[in-house]
């Protein structure tokens, strides 16, 4: 079972999607139209280029940075939020709980994966 | 807005820090067997700044493309690295250990009164 | 070829790079190590820009936008601009910023 297909299933999950680095391929379950799913695919690619971007000027001019390389990221609104990790996004309801349990999953399924490419 | 003592006592926080609209870094703490400098902090309040804005590109797009609400305004940003998260809002950040990071209770004291 | 953008007043560095971000050949006044780490950000700068770019067109669904051709960053006294695969640094006190940019576009035609 693919890692998104996992937490499509997760309590307070919205959808959960992955995308390619390059490409506009995507796959995705979840209460998320077509559209919507490809344009989350967009969005979350587009963040993802510019925190590895950030990463790398952070680490670039100190030792020891806590942040050699981003994994994820994630991004907060009033009712919704987005955590991303690697090419894997998932949509969240705030809840009590819900995020924390999402990120402790992606981070054991995901912190592993291969760097971008 | 929560003051840096609140933000201390986070589970596994070894820096919690504030800064103005733009990023500039304006006030910290670091824990004392961390080796983050404020050059760092720095840093990362701009990644924040950064993050938000374009969060706030997409939040409003989304909302306007497709009828669905709940992203904007945005109320925060993290960068996940491997062992370390960043957690932070318009005016005030925390860096927390993954295996301990409590990233929802991280976003309410970043959002308390201060 | 490239090389000929430093006759151009206030330009103090040209760099080409690949799609991965790594230096083709750079001339001016940076050292190997800096050229490739300008090289390296011009491409994750790129690539930045690019997905911004699409995610405006995919709200607005207007057209012209996507794929950007370049972009500009200016500081106080440096500007970077980059157009396709090059990137050059120029002072803003010297360097005309509408002829860089049309020169960079010629040149990375080439």
């Amino acid at each position: 079972m693919s890692v998104y297909s996992e937490l499509a299933v997760m309590e307070g999950v919205i959808a959960a999607g992955e995308y390619a680095y390059r490409g506009d391929r995507y796959n995705f379950k979840g209460q998320l139209s077509e559209e919507m799913a490809r344009m989350a695919s967009i969005m979350c690619r587009a963040t993802t280029m510019s925190t590895h971007m950030q990463a790398d000027i952070l680490c670039a001019n100190s030792d020891n940075c806590p942040f050699e390389s981003a994994h994820g990221w994630i991004v907060m609104g009033p009712q919704f939020t987005v955590c991303v990790m690697a090419n894997v996004f998932c949509f969240v309801q705030n809840e009590p709980g819900v995020l924390n349990r999402i990120f402790e999953r992606m981070r054991d399924k995901l912190m592993d994966a291969d760097e971008m490419v | 807005m929560s003051s840096l003592d609140t933000l201390k006592s986070l589970e596994g926080v070894s820096a919690a820090f504030e800064f103005s609209d733009t990023g500039e870094l304006t006030n910290h703490w670091v824990a004392p067997d961390s080796n983050l400098t404020p050059e760092t902090l720095d840093l990362l309040a701009h990644v924040f700044v950064a993050n938000i804005a374009i969060a706030t590109l997409q939040a409003r797009g989304w909302e306007t493309t497709t009828g669905q609400g709940g992203f904007y305004p945005i109320q925060g940003f993290t960068l996940v690295g491997f062992e370390w998260s960043t957690v932070g809002n318009g005016r005030q950040g925390v860096v927390l250990r993954n295996d301990v990071a409590d990233f929802e209770a991280a976003y309410a004291a970043l959002d308390g009164p201060g | 070829m490239i090389r000929q953008l430093l006759a151009l007043d206030g330009v103090l560095v040209i760099c080409h790079f690949r799609d991965d971000g790594a230096l083709v050949e750079g001339y001016g006044m940076l050292g190997e190590d800096m050229m490739e780490r300008l090289a390296k950000f011009a491409h994750d700068y790129k690539r930045m820009v690019q997905g911004n770019t699409d995610q405006f067109s995919m709200f607005t669904g207007l057209p012209g936008w996507a794929p950007p051709r370049g972009w500009n960053v200016r500081g106080a006294q440096c500007t970077v601009c980059s157009v396709g695969n090059l990137v050059c640094f120029i002072d803003n006190a010297e360097a005309s910023l509408n002829e860089v940019m049309r020169e960079l576009t010629c040149a990375s035609q080439y």
